[in-house]
């Protein structure tokens, strides 16, 4: 009997302390690439002012905007998340994006962090439109935000400024396709950066995200066929 | 007592890590592909979207006819994007059996080069699609229901099909996952059934994919 108590003991407190370094593990961190030069930077203001949708299972805190909007109940798109929002690039020029997210199966808490694979579709009127896919690492929004803020009911300490990408390039970084106009057949770079304001209740109140994309390849249709 | 405390902590801790580690956290329910081969080779895949119940949002500027109309209505564009040809839309997607199996994102604009419209369909089980293609002149959906009867502010009603992209004109350009290397054509075809007095369209979007592996 007391040996039990012992080991139940002992496994709580090997697993607490097991919790507590993967809390800490400098492994999950994302591991940012370098990215001073962009050819050019969209950034958007979420959830006021720039969101026009952004909607998902429904069932957490985030909420789904605007109200009202169609959730992605059905069980195979389950995690996944759809947001479209406005976007200024640095000369005021407005173009829209969608970016589509989904948990990434190469989640590991251990050696990885908790990773989304983002598409984007980026469109600039009069121009024309890029594909952007990129895994972003969210583990220390997870660590800054969720378990203090949610779980653990202590107010957010930012603004904090998080660089989640990490791949799928080698190098860390996003990679960019051109689709249409100005940008087809470009191939390229990218990098994302949030300015995270406020983190509350009902996850992010106040962000500024901005995509800095690197469009040093230039293809012809032709040679991307 | 003390060896068995200890190796408790050890088997405690080593779990928590090997568990961090091992487990799948992440396991997207996938459903079988619903691809068939085609004769010069490839393999051909239909993707569908039923109106309006797979809307998910549309927003577009007067250009783009009915189809620019906000749903939800609190979804419009800024006023800085209202000023010319921009038309985006969000859908559930399904497979040729009417499950529900992805989401996707069509934009349209126009661009140097002439209209343009961009697929980006997302599976999870599977990856994320790429499409590209010519985009259909201004409010095209408007004007061939003008020509079967249809007058705004009206219920309409019957059956209309609409080439957006001929079979074939669009160009898979990759993706993600499952779809990273592969490069084909694609068909988009609308059939419209019915629209409602406040310009609602209901009937189905067809994607008609052919892919291959590219390099």
């Amino acid at each position: 009997m007391t040996r039990g108590i012992v080991c139940l003991l002992g496994l709580a407190l090997g697993a607490a302390a097991g919790v507590g370094v993967l809390y800490l593990n400098p492994l999950t961190e994302p591991r940012p690439p370098t990215f001073a030069e962009a050819d050019r930077t969209f950034s958007y203001r979420f959830p006021e002012s720039d969101a026009l949708l952004f909607t998902h299972e429904g069932d957490g805190r985030l909420p789904v905007l605007p109200r009202g909007a169609e959730k992605l109940w059905e069980n195979t798109i389950t995690g996944a998340a759809l947001l479209a929002v406005a976007l200024h690039d640095e000369g005021g020029k407005a173009a829209v994006a969608t970016r589509l997210s989904r948990p990434s199966p190469r989640t590991d808490f251990l050696l990885e962090g908790a990773l989304l694979s983002d598409d984007w579709l980026i469109t600039v009127p009069g121009e024309g439109s890029l594909f952007v896919r990129a895994e972003n690492n969210l583990w220390p929004v997870v660590k800054d935000g969720v378990v203090p803020v949610w779980y653990l009911k202590r107010p957010w300490r930012g603004p904090t400024e998080y660089r989640p990408t990490e791949g799928p390039h080698p190098a860390g970084v996003a990679v960019v396709r051109g689709a249409s106009g100005r940008f087809a057949g470009i191939e390229g770079t990218a990098v994302e950066r949030y300015e995270l304001e406020r983190f509350g209740a009902s996850g992010p109140e106040a962000l500024t995200g901005e995509l800095r994309l690197r469009l040093p390849q230039s293809l012809t249709v032709a040679e991307q066929q | 007592m003390k060896a068995a405390f200890i190796l408790s902590v050890i088997v405690g801790f080593a779990g928590v890590l090997a568990g961090a580690h091992f487990y799948p956290w992440v396991q997207h329910v996938r459903l079988p592909s619903r691809t068939s081969v085609v004769a010069n080779g490839g393999r051909a895949e239909e993707f569908v979207i039923r109106l309006p119940a797979d809307r998910v949002h549309g927003a577009g500027t007067a250009a783009a006819g009915l189809r620019g109309e906000a749903r939800p209505a609190a979804a419009r564009l800024p006023a800085d994007l209202a000023d010319g040809a921009l038309l985006v839309e969000h859908f559930k997607v399904r497979d040729t059996g009417g499950q529900v199996i992805g989401v996707a994102a069509r934009h349209w604009t126009d661009t140097p080069d002439g209209w343009a419209a961009a697929w980006a369909l997302m599976i999870p089980g599977r990856g994320t699609l790429y499409l590209t293609g010519r985009g259909e002149g201004a409010a095209r959906v408007d004007a061939a229901l003008a020509r079967a009867g249809f007058a705004r502010g009206t219920p309409w009603s019957g059956e209309l099909t609409v080439d957006l992209l001929d079979e074939g004109a669009g160009r898979v350009v990759g993706g993600s996952d499952e779809f990273e290397r592969l490069v084909g054509t694609y068909g988009e075809r609308w059939t419209v059934t019915s629209v409602a007095a406040d310009g609602e369209l209901a009937g189905t979007i067809t994607l008609s994919t052919v892919t291959r592996a590219g390099s």
